[in-house]
């Protein structure tokens, strides 16, 4: 397939003498989410940091392509990342706190990105922040108000309408669901599938639980010990996981 | 009935093998597997279980990985595709659009209604937005189920009314091979005999199926031909109405 959106290639990353993740690589094209699952420790958000610009690679490149223009990710300086995740990669974090300014409201969450992306009418700015809560399904009574007073369900919606202000060409979901109670958490994942499903996005969503990467994406990797070690159709790695590793994953989700 | 010279799907050499590492231990599924099948053909699958039928339709789907030989699928456009070592995004493609798979342990998609996930199938083989409703609508009628079901979620369904939900978002708009996998397993009498009388007209319109029925009668009343599995390996093949006896069948 050559329609890649994102392509990264030998990504690697060396804390000191500890490796977070070793040559990894993968395409991925736009309307579609990728997966990568594995255990705590695996470098699945190694891997993701480095995307994302949070931390430098040791080695490997990145690209992401627009049409005809290509940006190697890592090539870019300080001010050039920051425009890059301001409008072209999103990152939704495990940690509300890590995407939102918890002491600001809702809507200036989602101001702050947009005013970053160049918006100046305060009129506009107000109505797109209540269309991205209406779709995140926020209640518009609560816009205002400070994020550290909402539930955590509702942080990491307004956390997703921020992700999506300015229609980013990738969006990386870093367990994107975890630590939410299981009802929370399942509202959480039906809007997320919902929003891949409309934004023709290129996504990789990280999660160690295999019900997440089997209801948000069609293919998977599995990383260990900082490794891809199997890669392949969702159903297909739980029907048929070829990995020694995998294969135990696999059954331990089983039970 | 197409009369299509090519065949939609060509099997050659295919092997399953598990290899189950916490034991070390290789487990032999489908040896030497070799099948053709064209439009309009209906081939069902029998043998004891173990023989290696479901494994056989999963190699096909993918949901199992080959381990060796070939798995040909013809496209509408003439291209052909090998299933065996197709990339994961050309298989998502064939899945979408070339491929229908119906099998008794697939649930529907959960926390969608009904109605959704059969439109959902419609819009992913090529039926335009406007038309995807009536598609749909059209396809849970002719599978009975109830329009009041239309707009719950499937997880509320019985075993038999989710085995319908497959059933039309698996045949609607038909994909050029169909993979069914006891697709009638958990229906009542009459449903029984409308999904029978749906699969055999898909057939008549020139859709390929592959199929495995636990029941010999739904085999002999519908299969053009049967083939015979046993310990991973085909050992007949031939008329339903000689393979199948009919004190069996009844």
């Amino acid at each position: 397939m050559d329609e890649w959106t994102l392509r990264a290639e030998g990504l690697t990353k060396h804390f000191g003498p500890v490796v977070g993740c070793d040559d990894v690589s993968f395409d991925v094209a736009a309307g579609e989410a990728l997966g990568i699952i594995g255990e705590s420790g695996s470098g699945k958000s190694t891997v993701l940091r480095c995307l994302a610009g949070d931390i430098a690679p040791t080695l490997g490149a990145a690209r992401l392509r627009r049409r005809a223009e290509t940006v190697s990710l890592f090539e870019l300086d300080a001010s050039q990342r920051r425009a890059l995740r301001v409008e072209t990669v999103s990152v939704v974090y495990q940690d509300p706190a890590e995407g939102l300014d918890l002491r600001i409201s809702a809507g200036g969450n989602i101001a702050e990105r947009l005013t970053a992306a160049g918006w100046r009418h305060f009129g506009r700015i107000r109505a797109r922040a209540r269309e991205l809560l209406e779709r995140v399904e926020v209640p518009l009574d609560r816009m205002d108000d400070p994020v550290v007073t909402f539930s955590g369900g509702m942080r990491q919606r307004v956390q997703l309408a921020k992700a999506i202000a300015n229609n980013p060409l990738l969006l990386l979901l870093d367990e994107p669901t975890t630590g939410l109670d299981a009802s929370v958490a399942s509202g959480v994942l039906d809007l997320i599938r919902s929003l891949l499903e409309e934004l023709d996005v290129a996504s990789v969503v990280v999660s160690h639980d295999m019900g997440v990467i089997s209801m948000l994406t069609a293919r998977v990797a599995v990383m260990h010990r900082g490794r891809v070690v199997e890669r392949g159709l969702t159903d297909q790695l739980f029907e048929d996981p070829q990995d020694a590793y995998s294969q135990k994953l696999v059954a331990a989700a089983r039970g | 009935m197409t009369t299509s010279p090519h065949p939609v799907l060509t099997v050659s050499a295919l092997e399953k093998r598990f290899y189950l590492h916490a034991i070390d231990r290789e487990v032999d599924a489908l040896r030497g597997i070799d099948l053709t099948i064209r439009p309009g053909e209906h081939v069902a699958l029998v043998g004891a279980s173990g023989a290696g039928k479901s494994t056989l339709l999963k190699c096909i789907w993918r949901s199992y990985v080959p381990s060796a030989g070939h798995v040909l699928l013809r496209r509408p456009d003439s291209s052909v595709v090998d299933l065996a070592s197709a990339s994961e995004q050309v298989m998502i493609d064939v899945r979408q659009r070339d491929l229908g798979y119906v099998s008794q342990f697939l649930r529907p998609e959960q926390r969608r209604s009904v109605l959704d996930v059969v439109q959902r199938a419609a819009r992913r083989r090529g039926v335009s937005d406007g038309d995807a409703l009536d598609e749909a609508s059209a396809a849970l009628t002719r599978v009975g189920l109830e329009r009041k079901l239309w707009a719950t979620s499937p997880v509320v369904l019985s075993g038999g009314e989710q085995q319908r939900v497959n059933l039309a978002a698996g045949t609607l708009a038909p994909p050029g091979l169909l993979l069914l996998d006891e697709p009638i397993a958990a229906l009542d009498a009459q449903n029984r005999e409308s999904v029978l009388g749906l699969i055999a007209e898909l057939v008549d319109s020139g859709t390929a199926v592959l199929s495995v029925f636990h029941d010999l009668g739904a085999v002999r009343a519908l299969a053009t031909r049967v083939v015979v599995l046993d310990g991973g390996s085909i050992v007949a093949e031939g008329d339903p109405a000689v393979i199948v006896p009919s004190e069996l069948a009844s």
